[in-house]
């Protein structure tokens, strides 16, 4: 069986058990825990793209996100938009922030990326942290025109609560599944489709393929950009489900947790990030007594696993599985 | 006049503490192609070993300076020890020490978190009074940061150009393979320069908090904008990053005064990437020609 037609099976397996999953499931905090889930999964499956197929080492993806995030804020508390409309508009949006970053920044290095991307990140924040003045005032008083330190609420919701009563819980629920469901076949796609080749050929041997036309600064921005609009869809979603969206989504805290998510699956692997992404927030789940050693640990992690499992753990199972095969003699 | 005596001497002196902390970054990337996101930490520890001295144990001032010199050393060696000499064979050394050391820094900037608590602290190394110019105070404090920059930039440049240690950190920066085939131990080089670069970070982390305050992130800023300098400087070219400093500082003093402070950093961003776009490996640094 073909990898691509593997990840196809296994995939619609999952799509299957979280579809059916909320009507096992009654209990809501569990709910939202996976909606959350299934944002952040959309995120790191994004993000791994960029990092591990496109090899460009972008700390701009929260950046992205916000843009998706604060743009269906934005567009729904100021201009009045309904969400539906909202949340794909600023997805586009996200597309053209990150043109605009690529553009500015794929011409550069590895390492000028990385600092640049977070330079970049790091002044929208404290542009919006710092901001006092007053662009409108509402029943809290005055409001800053990004909301502030204290960020924005009340611009609407997908209406699920006037729908479905009090199972709106699973109506966000299958939002955020659809929306991971087809992050993560775009992921699938572009791994296994002709620009995760084109970056296969220019890692394995960049002359040649340089030679051959594949130009690096092309297919970057092509994956840079491609990703930002499933990475702004979810900042979206995550703005639709939570009613309000702060500078809280520009954390170093949230970034090292998604970057951990990455590295702990496997850089660069198809299902890397989710197990990742499901491991790191059942760790998180289970160490909630301990909230105050939680960013320790999580910073312990990454040295840990650069170091000493470089392939993350999806590189452990493809190891274990071909040294079990050549044990067994049979072909690989 | 007065307002531009005010600028030169607040940029001076944001100059200065950049470039201290700019030198450690850029000499690491110089020799082992390391960016070293903990840096900050480094920063961060060194102010709180000072204070730990000369506030909770109540030794004298200079003790204070000495411990955070020797304590941002250490943990130089550390992060040598635990992220970089077991990632120097892996393929993708580059990426895997980065993200290794974002690690790092998180689980030291903790560790001063449950150790001194999240509410800032005041610096006691601070002199009082200071002299003036014209109609503009400027601080002893601000004074003696531009002396102690400068001595610390003087003795660098004297151990990288004149001491045998010096020599060896050169030729491993120009190549490291034949830097090994002369005899140099290229594994003591690289401890030796994050050592340097963890004490001149401490140092820098004194000075910051002694103008500012003490507090568990107060690193994360200086960090970046050293990293900045250092990419505006071109990544590991040392004598163009202190150049850079010290031209950003007073950049940055203008903005701030002409402009507030809410814009300093984003034209300072703004800067750096048209730098970027005109010179895209710094404006200092060459550009290499890769043979594939």
């Amino acid at each position: 069986m073909s990898e691509g037609r593997r990840d196809l099976w296994v995939g619609l397996a999952l799509l299957a058990c979280a579809g059916v999953a909320p009507f096992a499931l009654g209990d809501r905090y569990v709910l939202t825990q996976l909606t959350l889930f299934f944002i952040w999964g959309a995120v790191v499956t994004q993000w791994n793209l960029v990092l591990g197929i496109g090899g460009i080492f972008s700390l701009a993806q929260m950046a992205l996100f916000a843009c998706g995030a604060y743009g269906t804020a934005m567009l729904g508390y100021y201009l009045g938009w309904p969400l539906w409309l909202a949340m794909p508009a600023s997805a586009l949006l996200a597309v053209a922030a990150s043109m605009l970053i690529g553009l500015a920044c794929l011409r550069l290095k590895g390492p000028y990326v990385a600092l640049l991307t977070l330079a970049i990140a790091q002044v929208i924040y404290l542009m919006i942290i710092n901001d006092t003045d007053c662009f409108t005032t509402n029943e809290g008083g005055c409001m800053p025109l990004f909301g502030g330190a204290r960020g924005i609420g009340r611009f609407g919701d997908l209406g699920f609560r006037e729908m479905f009563g009090q199972r709106f819980v699973i109506a966000n629920y299958a939002v955020a599944l659809a929306l991971l469901a087809f992050a993560f076949a775009f992921s699938v796609i572009v791994i296994r489709g002709p620009l995760g080749l084109a970056f296969r050929a220019l890692r394995d041997n960049p002359g040649y393929a340089m030679s051959r036309g594949i130009s690096q600064f092309r297919y970057q921005l092509w994956v840079f950009a491609l990703s930002a609009f499933f990475t702004g869809l979810a900042g979206a979603v995550y703005a639709a489900q939570f009613k309000v969206v702060g500078p809280t989504i520009f954390s170093f805290t949230l970034l090292l947790f998604l970057l951990s998510m990455i590295v702990v699956g496997g850089v660069g692997s198809v299902w890397g990030p989710l197990v990742g992404a499901a491991l790191l927030m059942l760790a998180d789940e289970g160490f909630k007594e301990f909230q105050d050693w939680r960013a320790l640990g999580m910073g312990l992690v990454l040295p840990l696993f650069v170091v000493l499992l470089p392939g993350g753990l999806v590189g452990l199972f493809k190891r274990w599985r071909s040294q079990k095969l050549a044990s067994d003699g049979r072909p690989l | 006049m007065d307002v531009l005596v005010q600028i030169v001497a607040s940029g001076l002196t944001l100059g200065a503490m950049y470039a201290v902390s700019t030198v450690g970054l850029s000499l690491v990337y110089g020799s082992l192609n390391m960016l070293n996101m903990a840096h900050g930490a480094i920063l961060t520890i060194g102010g709180y070993a000072a204070y730990a001295v000369s506030q909770q144990l109540g030794w004298p001032a200079p003790l204070g300076f000495l411990a955070a010199i020797v304590v941002g050393a250490l943990i130089g060696l550390l992060i040598f020890a635990a992220a970089a000499r077991p990632l120097l064979k892996s393929r993708n050394f580059e990426t895997n020490v980065f993200i290794a050391t974002i690690g790092v820094g998180a689980v030291l900037e903790n560790v001063v978190l449950k150790l001194f608590g999240p509410y800032a602290k005041p610096q006691p190394l601070n002199i009082p009074g200071g002299v003036r110019v014209g109609a503009v105070l400027i601080p002893y404090q601000n004074i003696a940061i531009l002396g102690v920059a400068i001595a610390m930039m003087a003795i660098v440049a004297l151990l990288l150009q004149r001491s045998r240690a010096g020599r060896a950190i050169r030729a491993t920066a120009q190549n490291r393979e034949a830097a090994e085939l002369m005899g140099v131990h290229v594994h003591g080089v690289y401890a030796q320069v994050l050592a340097l670069s963890g004490a001149l970070a401490a140092v820098s982390g004194v000075m910051i908090s002694s103008l500012a305050t003490l507090s568990p992130t107060m690193g994360g800023d200086p960090m970046l904008k050293a990293f900045i300098i250092c990419v505006v400087a071109g990544l590991g070219n040392t004598y163009g990053a202190v150049a850079a400093a010290m031209v950003i500082g007073l950049l940055e003093a203008a903005t701030q005064y002409l402009l507030g402070v809410r814009f300093g950093f984003a034209l300072l961003l703004l800067l750096v990437i048209a730098v970027l776009i005109w010179r895209p490996s710094g404006f200092f640094g060459k550009a290499r020609i890769v043979r594939l």
